[in-house]
């Protein structure tokens, strides 16, 4: 059977039925576009309504406004982003962590003199609702580390340490090399550690310790007691829980 | 005592220990400075013995078995003389008085007194003043007779007071 080239109807018919599908694309996109803006603007009407219906649960409790958090985190939801949009206006909850941040900074200032701008952030948290007055809302861990990693915002100043289970929080400049850091959690135990412990503990060469000790003195984060035996001991303020109210 | 309000570097062990870094021993002396004379105030005492106060609470914490040695108990009073909280009583060092009022802070305080008794333009006794019936629950109640003496001098340099000295018998009068 031989071949014959396309007759003219033929093409004509082939071109209608191209034009036909893209129109029905272009239809198809059109509803699905329309559709997850209605979608979408159903999500914002909906996040709406459950945050001004939680707004005091938000405000009020930490574990929920934890958990809003995440939620709002899980979605690409910054209600931190700006304290002047939707969120702020809804909740005050730009607010919120703004006026923390300010607090922080105020009792990091404070508690300076005695830790040497390191401070534990259990005590961080205590000394921060103090200030906050006593009708305020309690204040979560959580809450303290996003309102400090806003404040990085301003410079290098503020500095977040993990430290074991817990998180002191460093508020002069100066680096703590990792080696630091894990003295301090040799530390947290009871206060204070010495050079042959680190020796022991972290199989650390005698020169190792004693430069990461006479580092930890040098910038004011250590204390040293020579009445504790035989050899020298190094405190830290930081570690040791402060519940005076008096900052100096 | 247990009614004093010991600051927390009492609880804490190195504040015993004479602090190497230059920063933090300034905060170190700070606070015991402020200890000693915040303690003195408490008990009402004028006067430290130096030999005393080695082994006295305020030196020596027992519960933490840490003591100030002799060498820094004397760095924290130096640091005293130096802020003029302090007067050596004698060319060893061995005594000293502790000045945590001035004597014109205290001289203020006895002549608000005594013109809230209306005794002014009356002449009173060193003992009176110090050791007498109406002046107790007064502030200067028992209050060490050098300093006394010390704060009516400074009224008198106001022209508040005028010191008397009869036959050993001293006393002062009122304006």
């Amino acid at each position: 059977m031989s071949r014959r080239p396309a007759g003219i109807a033929a093409i004509k018919n082939k071109n209608l039925a191209q034009a036909k599908y893209k129109d029905k694309g272009t239809e198809l996109a059109e509803t699905q576009f329309a559709q997850m803006g209605k979608q979408m603007e159903m999500f914002k009407s909906n996040l709406e309504d459950f945050a001004a219906k939680h707004r005091d649960d938000i405000r009020k409790d930490p574990e929920f406004r934890l958990q809003f958090q995440e939620m709002c985190a899980s979605i690409g939801v910054d209600p931190l982003a700006s304290s002047k949009g939707f969120w702020a206006e809804m909740l005050g909850v730009g607010d919120f962590y703004y006026e923390l941040g300010i607090q922080i900074v105020e009792v990091c200032m404070a508690t300076s003199k005695r830790n040497g701008g390191l401070i534990g952030i259990e005590d961080l948290r205590r000394k921060v609702e103090a200030s906050r007055g006593r009708n305020s809302q309690p204040i979560s861990m959580d809450d303290l580390l996003r309102s400090i990693k806003k404040l990085k915002i301003l410079g290098n100043g503020f500095t977040v340490h993990k430290v074991g289970g817990s998180y002191l929080v460093q508020s002069v400049p100066g680096e703590l090399t990792l080696d630091h850091t894990v003295v301090l959690q040799q530390a947290q135990e009871n206060g204070h550690v010495t050079q042959s412990s680190l020796i022991q503990m972290l199989g650390w060469e005698e020169e190792r310790a004693k430069r990461s000790l006479d580092f930890m003195v040098k910038e004011g984060l250590a204390w040293v007691d020579d009445q504790s035996g035989i050899e020298l001991s190094y405190w830290f303020p930081s570690l040791i829980p402060d519940f005076s109210n008096s900052s100096s | 005592m247990a009614d004093f309000d010991w600051p927390w570097q009492y609880k804490f062990p190195p504040f015993f220990t004479i602090q190497p870094n230059i920063e933090t021993r300034k905060k170190q002396l700070e606070a015991w400075c402020s200890l000693v004379l915040g303690y003195q105030r408490q008990v009402k005492r004028y006067n430290l013995d130096v030999t005393e106060a080695q082994s006295s609470e305020l030196f020596y914490n027992k519960q933490l078995n840490r003591r100030l040695s002799l060498e820094a108990i004397y760095i924290v009073l130096d640091e005293l003389k130096r802020r003029g909280n302090l007067e050596w009583k004698d060319k060893n060092r061995k005594a000293c008085t502790l000045i945590w009022r001035t004597p014109a802070e205290w001289g203020k305080i006895i002549y608000n007194w005594i013109s809230s008794k209306a005794m002014n333009n009356t002449v009173c006794t060193l003992y009176e003043l110090s050791n007498g019936e109406d002046s107790e629950g007064e502030e200067f109640h028992g209050l060490d007779k050098e300093i006394l003496v010390r704060a009516l001098r400074s009224l008198e340099a106001e022209g508040k007071a005028e010191f008397m000295d009869f036959d050993g018998h001293e006393g002062v009068k009122f304006f």
